[in-house]
């Protein structure tokens, strides 16, 4: 019965007159010929060394991104702020596990922040002001710098620090008396530090004080925002919030605040984003 | 280009043209293309009862054909290579045209699945052209079987494969592929006995 039913099948198929395309079947016959007449691989070929190779420079390269995280996983806030490393006066305080020479920028494996040479969390100066300043002596009080030679840079400082003086918001507020008692320093470069170390007294009297943006990023495109919320600093993140701060910044990466609360596993953060608006 | 002395015949097999083509002999590739051209064909305008779609299947396959063919393993068969390539491009279109035709019971294979998937109703020109023959009445009976019975009885009767090599191909087990071909064979048979 089923050599049957195979059998008039094969019958009926041959009753059929639908037929493939010949102009369906000269692609197929021309694309066939054509792929003939190229010289192909042999059907042996090994193809495992470019796989090794790729795979090797893939780990090697996964593996230098990597490093610097695990073994320093929390770099001082100064490195938020680093825009020309090479500006670091080596006489200063060498980076630790920089290279022993002073070079004209930190290796890039060293593992350790191009600002290394400030203490973490300390209110050093940022550079981001000061375009190319030759080695100077250590920071000075406000006053005292006015005293020696003044570059271009420590100028404008000391012009934005008498501008507070003047407004009369230092007396009161702890930012504004830190910058008198202390070498000039950028306002979004404070307000990014303060930021991620959930220094929110300082935070809202930058906020308060200063002319400063909001949303201004660091050499790395992060804001005060993406810092407080990829080091879980809630109270900053509701007060940059309440300010303004713009929930879906992108830095230079492609993160955004979101998706930093959720690498750094903050669930909370993430909440308060998604509800100013994150995505 | 083919060895000298190499040249293609027509009772070469078909694994032997393969691999004459994937050393660029062309007309082992033709060769190879006259012969199974009705079969991959039918396998796919059966099942998908629509003339243009099979047509543009075919070329597909066969150009997958000749891309790949340096990559044929002499260990499979020609024919289940082929018909694998076949229900694996038959599939894809399948899935391409349930996401735009928003069919949900494709999976199940219906038969209201087949129907929609027929755009042309005179796709099947033997069945409408001459209706009452025997011929065109199992033809049109397969074209209505389920979608995974009509799948398993075309890659038996025009792939020439076994339950095995089928159930490999579909991606099902060994007994759900013999029951499937069981359930078509059946409804075929009835189906000649009602027209006898």
């Amino acid at each position: 019965m089923s050599e049957d039913l195979d059998e008039i099948y094969r019958r009926a198929s041959a009753l059929d007159p639908s037929r493939p395309s010949e102009a369906m079947r000269r692609r197929v016959l021309e694309h066939a010929a054509a792929l003939a007449a190229r010289p192909r691989p042999a059907a042996n070929r090994a193809r495992w060394r470019p796989a090794i190779f790729g795979t090797l420079a893939a780990a090697a390269l996964a593996g230098l991104l990597v490093m610097p995280r695990v073994f320093n996983p929390h770099p001082p806030a100064e490195s938020a702020d680093t825009t020309a490393p090479a500006k670091v006066p080596p006489v200063v305080a060498p980076p630790p596990l920089a290279s022993p020479a002073p070079l004209a920028s930190p290796p890039p494996l060293a593992g350790a922040p191009p600002f290394a040479s400030a203490p973490p969390l300390a209110d050093a100066p940022s550079m981001n002001a000061a375009p190319a300043p030759p080695p100077i002596s250590p920071p000075q009080a406000a006053a005292g710098s006015r005293a020696i030679a003044p570059t271009d840079a420590s100028r404008k400082a000391a012009s934005r620090v008498d501008a507070l003086a003047q407004s009369g918001a230092a007396a009161e507020n702890p930012i504004a008396s830190a910058q008198l008692s202390s070498p000039p320093t950028d306002p979004s470069a404070a307000l990014r530090r303060a930021a991620e170390t959930g220094d929110v007294q300082r935070l809202r009297a930058i906020l308060g004080a200063a002319q400063v943006r909001i949303d201004a990023p660091d050499a790395r495109g992060r804001t005060a925002l993406m810092l407080a919320a990829s080091r879980g600093q809630a109270e900053s993140v509701e007060v940059l919030l309440a300010h303004g701060a713009d929930p879906n910044a992108v830095d230079a990466n492609g993160t955004t605040p979101l998706k930093a609360a959720l690498a750094a596993d903050q669930p909370a953060i993430a909440g308060a984003l998604r509800r100013a608006g994150a995505r | 280009m083919p060895d000298a002395g190499d040249s293609t015949v027509a009772d070469d097999s078909d694994e032997a043209l393969i691999g004459r083509y994937a050393r660029g002999d062309a007309a082992a590739f033709e060769l190879l293309y006259r012969r199974h051209e009705m079969r991959v064909w039918r396998y796919l305008q059966r099942n998908l009862r629509d003339t243009a779609t099979a047509d543009e299947l075919m070329q597909e396959v066969w150009f997958a054909v000749a891309r790949d063919a340096s990559r044929y393993l002499p260990s499979a068969r020609f024919t289940t290579w082929l018909f694998s390539i076949a229900h694996n491009r038959m599939i894809d279109s399948i899935r391409a045209r349930r996401r735009h035709m928003n069919l949900e019971s494709l999976e199940h294979g219906s038969d209201e699945v087949a129907r929609q998937l027929t755009a042309d109703p005179s796709a099947s020109p033997i069945a409408a052209a001459i209706a009452r023959d025997e011929a065109a009445a199992l033809i049109r009976a397969v074209e209505e079987l389920p979608r995974e019975q009509r799948e398993a009885f075309l890659l038996q009767v025009e792939g020439d494969l076994d339950i095995e090599e089928i159930a490999r191909i579909t991606g099902s087990s060994f007994e759900t592929t013999k029951s499937r071909l069981r359930y078509a064979r059946t409804k075929l048979r009835q189906t000649l006995k009602e027209f006898a």
